[in-house]
């Protein structure tokens, strides 16, 4: 996946006489809080995963590997998981890790006012059993528990309390807003919100150092162009992401290299299911047509991903057949084809569900979430013209697209998704079980897909300890979804990076950069 | 320097305006004439877009994504189909694109201009002339105007114009929000120049004398005083026409502008603007060049009109 | 004078009153703040519950009388996106929007009195048709283009200039400064020029404009009849009466280049208030957007008030006429 370094890697010709150890990179987003347990966002565990460590952490190919425990088993029947702690463990202010920090990190981290909490739904109680061994309790047995939590970091008990910072504060901020006290590789020495972020390796780290950074600084860079340009004059070592456009041609410039991967995350469209009418277009108020699967099919048939993979992705990017990409855990291999791009198809499930001269709807999509996700949609609307389906596109910022969706104010929308936990589980969780508030089910479901069969399957994916019949189960979902056409999955978003020719690091599917993998040569 | 429409004979305006200093002065001035004609070369090539346009961009069903990122006068890879400007992004041709945007801005800035003249010279004139608690009002509210950004004010107008159409009329909103927004961000030059300009003029003798022969202030201030603070009013008139269309542009870069089916020249700047750094420059410069060559010959063209309507400067 | 400087100042406050009103009656239409600040795996009790932390299930009048009490004792609420308060930040980036504005806004000034009475001096010179048509290509193009096009320039491919941000910066107390260090006054070049284009422009437009009038006026004949020098007439006289209107002008552009600093900061990733504004409506920060637009409107109404005493000053039939009015 990593494009083959140039013989020619010295400093970069265009860099000035930068110190070899020190590492500049820019993203598009600033981590908004330097609280682990404040925000359940990607820009802010990512970054803070160079800072803060888990019980578990993710490896270069996201495997789960041991990070502050060494191991862990389940208890007794399922009842829970047992993790035994790494000893000799100390945070960046110089006091140790012990399990008590690990009870103090579950409160925090679970309570109401955290972001994370619902990594901990599943669990009843955790207990200290020994300064180095702790007990995480389950309501039901769990399977995946440990892959879920590698994110959930550690905090230290005394420091928290100490600087008044026991509950982590969203909405006013407190000490652990703007500083950090992590066991991590790399400890935040200065830290500017929204300009700037620097970060030193922390001399006391357990694990074994394979960077060579002596001072990095992250610095958000909203505008893509001068992202660019940044990294071509040298201005920054690395950035992410790299427009998907300008890959190819940065990649041939010799200046940099291009490093590209895929990522978790499934962009798809969804169609309204629940509302009676069409709600925008000429055929405002008419009833429904995507509430029959035939017309939901003609729109899977009717979408030429390929060729949306060919231009707009300019071939960085994978077609998907379901709401995983196939680098999750639970990926159903049965059900690997997505609907081939076939207008004769589309048009003819159209005629058969009564739509013979096609209508008129309402598609509304981000122009600044996902990779090009304007250029997409519009793409979208004339292959669907092209079938008869005349779609109205509004395309507006992200902070008025999810109120709008809330409100249901669409006919079909543009929805990427990233499981969390890498598994099948998730998107079933939150995309295609019937909403229930109660039960916390559903909560992305806008469209309202509902299906009996998926509401029973999803608590007995959750609990099945057997990894062939859970297996069983998720290609089921997957079958019955595809079957309905409950969404069209379109492709997975591709990750593209850009560093500078004398970088070595490694991408992490998560998209998270780990600041620990990265040398300067 | 006074009325010199009270003097002038009745002859036919046609005739009066050919055998005029003002068409013999344009006539020998070699940067006025060619910039009057690029301006009506691409007015006018808007206006017929649909006759001369090969295409239709907005038109979804006809375009072809494989069509995509096509070089100007190159065969694509894919379809064979040759551009004289190349593609987009989308497959659209960006000759015909170019053409139907520029209808767009152009629609939109002469609009905002007018838009925001009418109101700027109506308010300015009176809060120059009437003075009181009105030209207060009138000047409290431009500062407030001009507290808010344009970008500001665009977002407020939409969200608030979102907010009270019904929905299936949205997406024919946008442009009338644009006028709107880039009309209202504009007034307060007008108005400011034009008031002081008017508390200069109003106490002038040629004024005074028509008060005393019982003139009315409605008459007064359009007849008298408007012709003599026009001269200021040109210049940013020229400006703001070339500023309404590049206006829309900025908009458009932050996320609030014409809708990217119905791309506007700033639009089409905007979107090409992702492609510098990826080698497809023909999608950012050719409605550059277009955008660029209307300004500029605005632009000239006012500055003519302004040395050229002057009495003073004759 | 001094009834009307209370007058005005009065008014100004009024005015003041009114920016916030209609801030905080747009906020609304931005967007829901609700979302950034929740990640994926929120709840729809979560939303309600942070919801009405935040105080956004009261209805507006109610949020905007509680934002003032608030703004009246210098407090404007703690950032949804920071949680610092916004004053601090507001204290961070404001020395570098004004140091970035202060640059353009001489650059702009400098220049386009200078080029405009060159231009108007020689009126049909070569030089100065070529410098009328040159300039009006910088206005031709949207400001993010042009920025855009320096940094490829100038940074990208001749290499010489820094493509973003703003170098190294001295803290001397609470303000930090680029003036003092070679990188922070390279940095300042490119956004300089994108930012200040515009208004020298403009400026020297008008100043021209009125230069050629005045220089038509019969006492300018008198001076030259006189045997005055040149130079004298061109600047002690004529230069001089065409102020009205230029002070006018130049008054509204340096109110907005801060506001035209949203676009260059956003291009040039400068670490200012505008970019804080651009990032504030991303994430719909409410208290920050709040915040900036009253900065804004205390600074507009500001330099109005200036204008017009200005205005007061040089133009001695305003005087009259207004003690006339009484």
């Amino acid at each position: 996946m990593k494009r083959a370094l140039s013989i020619l890697a010295v400093a970069s010709a265009l860099g000035g006489p930068v110190l070899a150890e020190e590492f500049k990179w820019a993203g598009t987003t600033d981590p908004q809080t330097m609280d682990p347990h404040a925000v359940n966002s990607a820009p802010v565990l990512g970054f803070l995963n160079n800072v803060y460590e888990g019980l578990v952490r993710r490896g270069k190919d996201m495997s789960i590997e041991p990070a502050l425990a060494t191991s862990w088993e389940p208890i007794g029947n399922g009842e829970g998981w047992r993790f035994i702690l790494r000893e000799g463990v100390t945070f960046h202010d110089g006091s140790s890790f012990d399990a008590e920090d690990v009870l103090f990190s579950y409160q925090r981290a679970s309570n109401e006012v955290s972001d994370t909490r619902s990594w901990f739904s599943p669990v009843s109680d955790v207990k200290v059993v020994d300064a180095y061994t702790v007990d995480i309790l389950t309501k039901a047995p769990n399977p995946i528990f440990p892959d879920s939590i590698a994110n959930w970091m550690m905090v230290d008990k005394g420091w928290a309390e100490a600087n008044e910072a026991a509950l982590p504060d969203k909405e006013n901020g407190n000490y652990a807003t703007l500083n950090a006290n992590g066991t991590g590789a790399f400890m935040v020495s200065e830290r500017e919100p929204g300009l700037r972020t620097e970060l030193v390796p922390h001399t006391g780290w357990w694990g074994e150092v394979e960077h060579n950074i002596t001072r990095a600084e992250f610095t958000p860079v909203q505008n893509p162009a001068t992202a660019v340009a940044a990294l071509l004059s040298g201005d920054v070592d690395m950035i992410n992401p790299v427009p998907i456009q300008d890959a190819e041609r940065l990649a041939g410039s010799g200046d940099v290299q291009v490093i590209r991967g895929i990522e978790a995350r499934v962009i798809m469209l969804g169609m309204a299911q629940e509302s009676d009418v069409l709600k925008y277009g000429d055929d405002e108020g008419k009833p429904n047509p995507f509430k029959d699967a035939r017309v939901r099919a003609a729109v899977s048939h009717a979408v030429n991903v390929p060729a949306i993979l060919k231009t707009i992705m300019r071939g960085n990017a994978e077609p998907a057949s379901q709401l995983v990409s196939p680098a999750m855990r639970g990926y159903s291999n049965a059900n690997a084809d997505r609907p081939a791009f076939d207008q004769a198809k589309a048009k003819a499930l159209l005629a058969e569900a009564g739509y013979p001269d096609g209508f008129s709807f309402g598609l509304k999509c981000p122009n600044n979430r996902y990779l090009n996700d304007e250029a997409v949609c519009q793409a979208v609307t004339s292959m669907l013209a092209q079938v008869g389906m005349m779609a109205q596109l509004d395309a507006m910022p992200v902070q008025n697209y999810w109120p709008e969706l809330r409100a249901d104010n669409y006919d079909m929308y543009l929805l990427g998704w990233s499981p969390g936990t890498f598994d099948a589980e998730h998107p079933i969780r939150f995309l295609a079980s019937t909403p229930n508030k109660e039960k916390k089910l559903g909560s992305w479901n806008f469209a309202g897909y509902s299906n009996a069969r998926i509401d029973a399957l999803l608590p007995m994916i959750q609990s099945e300890i057997d990894a062939t019949k859970r297996q069983a189960m998720l290609d089921e979902a997957a079958q019955i979804m595809q079957d309905e056409t409950a969404y069209v999955p379109m492709y997975v978003q591709p990750l593209v990076w850009g560093t500078g020719q004398n970088i070595s690091l490694t991408q992490r599917p998560d998209n998270f950069f780990i600041l620990r993998w990265v040398s300067v040569n | 320097m006074s009325d010199q429409t009270s003097q002038s004979a009745p002859k036919s305006m046609f005739a009066r305006a050919w055998d005029s200093d003002f068409a013999y002065k344009f006539r020998r001035t070699p940067v006025a004439v060619v910039s009057a004609l690029v301006v009506a070369l691409l007015v006018l090539s808007a206006v017929f877009a649909p006759l001369i346009a090969p295409h239709n961009p907005f038109d979804p069903a006809s375009l072809n994504l494989m069509n995509g990122f096509t070089a100007p006068m190159a065969a694509n890879e894919f379809t064979g189909d040759v551009f004289w400007l190349g593609t987009d992004d989308q497959g659209r041709d960006v000759f015909s694109t170019i053409l139907y945007g520029m209808r767009i801005s152009l629609f939109v800035g002469f609009s905002a201009v007018l838009f925001a003249m009418v109101l700027g010279i109506t308010l300015g004139l009176i809060a120059g002339y009437v003075g009181g608690w009105i030209e207060t009002i009138i000047m409290r509210a431009a500062d407030v105007q001009l507290t808010f950004p344009a970008i500001l004010v665009a977002m407020l107008i939409f969200g608030v114009a979102k907010g009270i159409t019904p929905i299936e009329h949205q997406d024919k909103m946008a442009i009338w929000v644009l006028i709107l927004a880039i009309g209202l961000s504009d007034w307060v030059q007008f108005a400011r120049v034009v008031r002081g300009a008017t508390l200069v003029e109003k106490d002038k003798e040629y004024v005074q004398a028509a008060r005393m022969i019982g003139r009315g202030k409605g008459i007064i201030m359009l007849r008298h005083i408007l012709p003599n603070v026009l001269s200021p009013v040109l210049v940013i008139a020229t400006i703001s026409l070339a500023l309404a269309i590049i206006a829309e542009a900025t908009l458009s870069f932050l996320g609030v502008g014409a809708p990217p089916t119905q791309p506007s020249l700033g639009t089409l700047i905007r979107i090409g603007q992702g492609f510098l750094f990826s080698g497809e420059w023909w999608i950012i410069l050719f409605p550059s060049i277009t955008l660029l060559s209307l300004a500029l010959s605005v632009n000239l063209l006012g500055d003519w009109l302004r040395d050229a309507l002057n009495p003073r400067l004759q | 004078m001094l009834t009307f400087v209370v007058r005005r100042v009065f008014q100004s406050a009024l005015v003041l009153l009114i920016v916030g009103l209609v801030a905080f009656s747009m906020f609304r239409f931005v967007g829901d703040p609700i979302d950034n600040m929740l990640g994926q795996e929120r709840t729809d009790a979560d939303i309600a519950r942070l919801r009405t932390e935040l105080g956004l299930d009261q209805p507006f009048p109610v949020q905007y009388v509680k934002f003032l009490k608030g703004a009246a004792e210098g407090n404007f609420g703690v950032s949804y996106r920071q949680g610092r308060p916004v004053s601090t930040i507001l204290v961070e980036r404001a020395p570098a929007t004004l140091e970035l504005a202060a640059v353009s806004g001489f650059f702009a000034i400098t220049i386009g009195i200078g080029l405009g009475v060159f231009t108007a001096i020689r009126r049909d010179g070569f030089m100065a048709n070529m410098i009328m048509s040159v300039s009006l290509i910088g206005v031709s193009l949207p400001t993010f283009l042009i920025g855009i096009l320096l940094i490829y320039l100038f940074a990208v491919e001749l290499g010489w200039l820094p493509s973003f941000g703003r170098g190294d910066v001295v803290h001397i107390g609470w303000w930090s400064t680029g003036f003092l260090t070679a990188s922070g006054l390279k940095a300042l070049i490119l956004p300089a020029i994108t930012l200040g284009l515009y208004q020298m422009t403009l400026i020297m437009r008008l100043v021209r404009s009125e230069m050629l009038e005045v220089l038509r006026q019969d006492y300018i004949r008198f001076a030259r009849a006189r045997g005055l020098k040149e130079r004298s007439v061109n600047f002690r006289h004529a230069l001089k009466n065409t102020l009205v209107p230029v002070i006018t002008v130049t008054g509204l552009q340096l109110g907005s280049i801060i506001a035209f600093a949203i676009i260059t900061e956003t291009v040039f990733q400068w670490p200012g208030v505008g970019l804080l504004f651009i990032n504030a409506i991303q994430f719909v920060d409410i208290p920050v957007m709040a915040a900036y637009l009253m900065l804004i409107s205390v600074m507009f109404v500001g330099i109005n008030l200036i204008v017009d005493l200005l205005y007061f000053a040089i133009d001695p039939r305003l005087r009259v006429d207004q003690k006339g009015a009484k």
